[in-house]
């Protein structure tokens, strides 16, 4: 059981001994944090009743790329491209007794991102990428609060015309990316809070990694030797 | 002098009356996925006051010139990266852009610390030539207990910088550190439910942080304090 909740005062009395305007502003604070902790609430909730379908079916469509050898691309722009490095790391290195599975951040290397930048321009970052690593059985994910991201745009057209699963993550009413036809999997955060928008999105970004999981699990799919195993197999049985 | 409520659950606030996913004609197994997530976020507004006394003494260290220097290994690594673009790069027009940094980004330095030094070395150097008694320190962790998360807020402490630690789990080693100055628990034995929630603890820094910061006022020490 959570133990009850102490005032501040008693649990940080130095806050109380400045300026008589600080105690009325951490109040407002706390009450803004219950605010915003209801808003994700219900965010989610409206998104497991929109979007629970598609996420299954997404996450099964995942799992029979990876069973054919297919690896994940992730991408984004500012916070989304730690979040596309998250969702990298999540399937590559899941810990536990989950799967590992071949997972790319297509927004980590500084020196890629910044000649293609320098040489090319922002728009293409992406998409030279996708055109250099992607191949028919991978799985490209774009996540954009915005959903209007050209580079990303850019990059799930070409994902697309390889012939790449391509899911896309985008807040608001899906801005441009909900016009692209390239987009076989769409999840729209709905909302207008860029933050709300991010936290929702890593939910939906766990959740698909979870059932795909479970999906790759149920499935008869071998899964791929790790070193360690591989290290125990007879070198004339190879 | 102000009364002082917290709320038991989120359901005596402003949200509406729980509808699990059974109701909304989810399938079992996505509804059920969701619905793991909500009473980890019940109990994490229940540490709303610590948010708002961390915000408050973040906001007087941006006040006096500090800067926010954020950490943590495997996933939050990244995270400590979003949080220092978060403040840097503001997402919403007209906020003021706030000096930040990770401790993340340069594997090179990195990696040659942890080759030389081990990995519980890898922030504790990087804070003592980067930071100054002014700044502020904010370490992430889904378990509480990296070597490398808990030595950087040690270290911290005895530069004199404010230190903060968001840790999941039950808090770890983390959470029993006299060394840190505001903890906040995001609590899940699901280190994916974890960082959902450390998601949000850390954009809610972010936008209340500004609250302060917006009244500087505030900030201003009295002189008969």
């Amino acid at each position: 059981m959570t133990p009850p909740p102490r005032s501040i005062e008693s649990l940080y009395p130095f806050l109380y001994q400045g300026t008589t305007a600080v105690p009325g502003l951490l109040d407002q604070v706390r009450q803004s944090t219950i605010t915003k902790t209801a808003d994700i609430l219900s965010l989610r909730r409206a998104v497991r009743d929109a979007m629970a379908d598609q996420l299954l079916a997404c996450a099964r469509e995942m799992a029979r790329r990876f069973a054919a050898d297919g690896r994940l691309l992730a991408f984004g722009n500012g916070g989304s491209a730690t979040d596309a490095q998250q969702l990298a790391t999540l399937f590559l290195y899941p810990g536990g007794a989950s799967r590992p599975l071949p997972a790319l951040s297509l927004a980590s290397d500084a020196a890629v991102l910044t000649a293609l930048s320098n040489d090319i321009g922002v728009d293409v970052v992406f998409a030279r990428q996708v055109a250099a690593f992607g191949s028919k059985s991978d799985i490209a994910v774009g996540l954009s609060t915005s959903g209007n991201s050209e580079n990303l745009l850019r990059a799930l057209d070409e994902a697309s015309r390889r012939g790449m699963l391509t899911v896309g993550f985008a807040g608001y009413a899906g801005g441009k990316m909900a016009e692209l036809d390239s987009i076989d999997y769409l999840f729209v955060a709905p909302s207008t809070s860029v933050h709300r928008i991010q936290e929702v999105q890593t939910t939906m970004c766990n959740i698909l990694w979870e059932l795909c999981q479970d999906a790759l699990s149920s499935s008869a799919a071998p899964a791929r030797a790790t070193p360690k195993e591989q290290a125990h197999v007879p070198r004339h049985s190879r | 002098m102000m009364t002082q409520k917290e709320p038991a659950s989120l359901a005596a606030g402003t949200m509406t009356a729980a509808h699990p996913a059974a109701q909304a004609r989810v399938s079992p197994q996505v509804g059920g996925v969701f619905d793991r997530r909500e009473q980890p976020l019940h109990d994490f507004a229940l540490q709303a006051a610590a948010v708002a006394a961390a915000c408050y003494e973040i906001a007087v260290r941006f006040h006096e010139g500090g800067k926010l220097v954020v950490f943590g290994t495997g996933g939050p690594s990244a995270d400590a990266q979003h949080v220092a673009v978060e403040f840097v790069h503001p997402v919403i027009v007209g906020k003021r852009a706030l000096p930040a940094i990770s401790l993340t980004s340069d594997i090179a330095t990195v990696t040659g610390i942890a080759a030389r030094n081990g990995m519980a070395a890898i922030f504790s150097h990087q804070l003592r030539y980067l930071a100054t008694s002014a700044d502020i320190a904010l370490g992430i962790d889904t378990d509480g207990n990296s070597s490398s998360v808990l030595s950087g807020l040690l270290t911290a402490r005895e530069l004199g910088m404010l230190t903060i630690a968001l840790v999941g789990g039950d808090g770890g080693a983390i959470a029993a550190c006299p060394a840190v100055g505001h903890l906040l628990i995001t609590r899940s034995a699901d280190p994916r439910i974890v960082r959902e929630l450390q998601v949000t603890a850390y954009h809610m820094l972010w936008e209340l942080v500004h609250v302060f910061l917006e009244q500087p006022g505030a900030l201003e020490p009295e002189a008969d304090a």
